[in-house]
């Protein structure tokens, strides 16, 4: 052995991505690492809005050993099978639904089959075939059936939860597993003076935390990658120019829908996020064609029930830390970068840079390489995110000068290229590390209007009279194994209700 | 009109191969298959066959999901190809002389993440109680011990992780796919392309052949091998070279009789300029040698490559030159290029026929109609690009990483500046012991980690992290997995004893 190992790791911030963060490594307490601390000031507030995420924590959560059911309890959670879209394309309502649209025939996609037999000026029936789409349009929910093969347990679910809860049940876990909490205020940052590597967090009162690794969770504020150690910013407001949003929560009336929504705005858009509890809302919007007070107006003027509270606003800039993992110090979290929360991609964000450090965990050489490599992978699943959400706004057929802009505007050069593909014959581009996979984006072309010139010439081998009849038969046992499910409140009343 | 009508109307009628090799005969047996319910006609153009013997060649396994695809039977296929199975290939002298290490198929340990695995394994290096990475694998065990059987059909076996590919005989397996394509439909015209005419938009309308008829065809698919008789010659397609790296440009090839019982393993041993192969069929050995013509003349490489001993001599032996590179865009408007004429790299992993393969992959998942959307074409040449790359620099590895310096060759690779891609993916290995893996990998982590660890290219300083990404229970499970792998392997018939049982040749 070398004798090289990390010994203490030193976490700074305490929202969902610290504490997600001292969850996951807390295993390491005592085996091969002799102290983990997480920093927190309770004066500083966390972004702890409600919030959504993507099935991938649900992984994340089962590689920790937590129960599930407990959980949601804690956390006022509901479930989710995907996003609906309003506004976004002027003519209707679409979803993006985490389930695939059916099994590929004779090696052609679902999606291909679809345009194939689609009759003129069908432009909706495809969302028939997605499992998860129907269901949640039925307000229908119960986790999927084990057998990947039956239509039951084809699709997936994430959660709509109260982030701070789970910042809060994760601390607990952390705590119990022997990470140490220090309450402070960090005031300054040392640096050794002959490398630039984070030595030591000051905190008010004089106190020191010194440790090998750390861990920047500290938010926008960025104390240490940026603050301290100047990792730079890439700055994507060309691209995604929405720059404020306002949250706020409302009572909830009427069950909670199986899904999130996103209702596009004159500058912007709002997010409906339903909790057991309550209603989270919020307004992103872009500053340079709203003025705060308009667009708490518009928020207020679209709640579900009554305001709890005033509206809350955060700034921020769409972009990506150019170094998350600079010399001793990663950033996870707000702190790495900010991407609107669209579709849910924040905490998303967080596990795979997590996972990524765990696969690249370093040792007190902090071979650059390592830093070089995790750098590289976040910044595939920065700019994959990125792109996506873009194509939200490009590919918008609203009017206004926000939408115009954002019509107009060159997109990055991958986009522009996955687009053309789609545009030229339905293929869909993936490219490495990408949050999205094909239904997704099939989704969002579809449901913002883009329809390829042509369909994939190998579904002509396939006969009309056969793929007809197939593709009734699956929209048929779609509905129907939609129609079987209970609805989405009976079901977490029966299961999973959170205590009064 | 209705859309569906103005959609039909664009299918393809007629689409035409040139060529007459592995890559063509794949092309004309996938396109029969596939399209056997379309109205398209299928012509292939093949020089006249000049009496080449065929040269004995490796593969990979993923060549069995084309048999799959197209419902080939394996007893079929070993008989009329002279085929062995093959498991793994073992570098003899790379490393540095006298050394030998083998790079099995298939994955390490036992139902557990390669990342696990290896971060196990590396640290009991470290710790000097590491034993040779096949005893973890159970297909590199089975081509240790010579062994291999049919897989079982219990799902606890460890003998469900067995991975196999098959040496065959090129020119019988070209045969072969010849017979099924003319079966299925397949029009073969003997010629040699003398003109090609395009349209004013610069597509390929016709071929004028040496007997002055001509063929005309919607769709072209260029395998004439370097000569790239469309791509190149017609389109002027450029070529991308990579011999700065990949210094080797002649191969010569001879197979001859043996009476040994095959082993299903390729051997390569590298050579003072270059590297030989040696190919076990049923009945004969293929041997070859890869060679850099700056630092070897033709006569001296062939005298290196065992002439009547053990086997005798079946025909004169077989001389290639080439130039270790990419057609820079294999698809353009109407022509696709796949084999030598798409690119070349060295059959050092034997990846030529899984190359034709996953261009074939892509052209079915691009298919294009008679509009050859350029967005279409630019997708495969971008997947193709990164694939050839990645596998360049698989390839690139096993020279820049030896350390022998007794030669130029070896001298000029430890010397030489490695693509990026390359230099980022050998420093993070050697440094930390981390494997890097981009889009369009050919091979998996295991096969890097074979290559990276039989070249000795892992420094072992960094400090492993095993107890991060399994659970002490993991560790006592993969302590367990040599013994549990053994007595797996051990139950296998002997490879030739499969084979005879298998395929017996008539």
């Amino acid at each position: 052995m070398t004798g090289s190992a990390v010994r203490r790791i030193v976490i700074v911030g305490g929202g969902s991505a610290g504490w997600m963060a001292a969850a996951a490594l807390s295993a390491l307490v005592g085996r091969r690492v002799e102290e983990i601390v997480l920093v927190e000031s309770a004066e500083i507030g966390t972004i702890g809005v409600g919030e959504a995420t993507l099935p991938t924590l649900r992984a994340f959560n089962a590689t920790l050993g937590i129960d599930e059911i407990e959980l949601i309890r804690r956390t006022q959670a509901t479930f989710k099978l995907g996003i609906e879209f309003r506004g976004w394309n002027p003519h209707r309502t679409f979803f993006h639904g985490f389930s695939d649209f059916g099994p590929d025939m004779r090696g052609v996609s679902p999606h291909q089959l679809w345009l194939k037999a689609r009759t003129t000026g069908d432009d909706e029936s495809y969302a028939g075939y997605s499992i998860a789409t129907v269901a949640a349009g039925l307000g229908r929910f119960a986790p999927p059936v084990p057998d990947r093969g039956s239509v039951l347990g084809s699709y997936s679910y994430a959660f709509q939860f109260d982030a701070s809860s789970y910042a809060a049940y994760l601390r607990a876990f952390a705590e119990a597993r022997g990470v140490k909490r220090i309450e402070g205020r960090i005031v300054d940052v040392r640096l050794r003076s002959h490398d630039g590597f984070v030595e030591a967090v000051l905190l008010q009162g004089e106190r020191t935390v010194s440790g090998d690794l750390f861990i920047d969770c500290s938010g926008f504020a960025a104390l240490l990658i940026e603050r301290a150690l100047h990792a730079g910013f890439d700055d994507w407001s060309r691209w995604l120019p929405c720059d404020r949003a306002l949250a706020l929560p409302c009572a909830r009336l009427g069950a909670p829908t199986p899904f999130t929504s996103s209702i596009a705005h004159r500058a912007g858009w709002q997010w409906r996020i339903p909790l057991q509890h309550r209603t989270g809302n919020g307004h992103v919007f872009c500053s340079s064609y709203l003025d705060e007070d308009e667009a708490a107006r518009t928020l207020l003027a679209n709640l579900d029930g009554a305001a709890l509270g005033a509206p809350r606003l955060l700034k921020f800039t769409a972009g990506q830390r150019r170094e998350i993992w600079k010399h001793n110090c990663v950033a996870l979290g707000l702190a790495s970068g900010f991407l609107e929360p669209l579709e849910s991609t924040s905490i998303h964000l967080v596990e795979s840079g997590i996972g990524r450090l765990i696969e690249l965990f370093p040792d007190r050489g902090f071979e650059p390489k390592l830093a070089q490599e995790y750098n590289r992978l976040m910044s595939r699943s920065y700019e994959s995110i990125r792109d996506f959400i873009i194509l939200h706004y490009h590919a918008s057929g609203r009017e206004g000068p926000l939408w115009d802009h954002c019509r107009n505007m060159a997109v990055p050069d991958g986009l522009h290229h996955q687009i053309e593909l789609f545009k030229a014959g339905g293929v869909v581009v993936l490219y490495d590390s990408g949050a999205f996979a094909e239904p997704s984006w099939v989704s969002l072309y579809f449901g913002l209007g883009i329809f390829p010139r042509r369909h994939d010439p190998m579904a002509d081998l396939i006969g009309d009279a056969a793929l007809r009849r197939e593709l009734e038969r699956r929209a048929r046992i779609v509905a129907g194994a939609a129609q079987s499910l209970p609805m989405h409140g009976a079901f977490i009343d029966k299961h999973c209700r959170a205590a009064a | 009109m209705s859309g569906e009508g103005q959609r039909a109307a664009r299918a393809l009628r007629s689409i035409v191969i040139v060529g007459g090799g592995t890559a063509a005969w794949m092309a004309a047996a996938a396109l029969a298959k596939v399209m056997a319910s379309a109205s398209c006609a299928l012509t292939l153009i093949e020089p006249r066959a000049d009496g080449t013997a065929g040269a004995a060649e490796g593969s990979i396994p993923n060549l069995r999901a084309f048999h799959r695809l197209l419902d080939i039977d394996e007893r079929e296929l070993l008989r009329a190809t002279r085929a062995s199975f093959k498991l793994a290939t073992r570098f003899h002298d790379w490393r540095a002389r006298g050394d030998s290490f083998l790079h099995p198929f298939g994955s390490y340990g036992l139902d557990v993440r390669h990342e696990v695995f290896q971060a196990y394994w590396l640290a009991r290096k470290q710790a000097g109680s590491a034993s040779r990475l096949e005893e973890w694998s159970v297909t590199g065990l089975a081509a240790a011990l010579g062994r291999f059987g049919a897989r079982p059909a219990s799902d606890s076996s460890p003998l469900r992780h067995l991975s196999y590919a098959y040496h065959f005989d090129a020119a019988l397996y070209a045969r072969f796919l010849r017979i099924y394509a003319e079966k299925r439909g397949v029009h073969r015209i003997e010629g040699e392309v003398t003109d090609v005419t395009l349209d004013p938009m610069g597509r390929i309308e016709s071929l004028r052949l040496s007997e002055g008829r001509s063929v005309s065809g919607d769709f072209f698919i260029d395998c004439s091998g370097a000569e790239a008789r469309l791509i190149g010659q017609a389109l002027e397609i450029g070529y991308e070279d990579w011999s700065h790296w990949l210094p080797c440009d002649r191969l010569v090839a001879i197979d001859c009789e043996s009476a040994e019982d095959p082993a299903p393993i390729t051997e390569s041993r590298a050579r003072e300029s270059g590297w030989q192969w040696r190919i076990p069929l049923q009945g004969r050995t293929g041997h070859g040698h890869v060679y850099c013509s700056a630092y070897l003349s033709d006569d001296e490489a062939a005298t290196a490559v065992p002439g009547g001993a053990p086997g005798t001599l079946r025909c004169e032996p077989r001389l290639q030159r080439f130039k270790a590179g990419r057609r820079a865009s294999p698809w353009v408007r109407n022509c696709l290029a796949l084999g030598e004429a798409a690119g070349f790299l060295e059959p050092l992993e034997w990846t030529g026929s899984h190359l034709v393969q996953t261009g074939l992959g892509r052209l079915f998942a691009l298919f294009p109609d008679r509009d050859f959307e350029p967005a279409i074409g630019a997708e495969y040449n971008r997947l193709a690009a990164l694939e050839y790359e990645r596998l360049r620099d698989f390839l690139i590895l096993h020279y820049a990483a030896s350390q022998r310096d007794d030669a130029p060759l070896w001298r000029h690779c430890r010397a030489m500046p490695l693509p990026p891609t390359l230099a980022h993916k050998r420093d993070l290995f050697a440094r930390t012991g981390r494997i890097v893996t981009l889009e369009e990998e050919t091979f998996s982590p295991a096969s890097w980690l074979a290559i990276y660890v039989g070249l000795g290219v892992w420094e072992g300083r960094h400090e492993p992290v095993i107890d991060l990404l399994g659970s002490p229970a993991m560790a006592s499970r993969l302590e367990a997995m040599p013994a549990t792998i053994r007595k797996a392997v051990e139950t296998l018939p002997a490879h030739a004893t499969y084979l005879k049982e298998v395929a017996t040749l008539a």
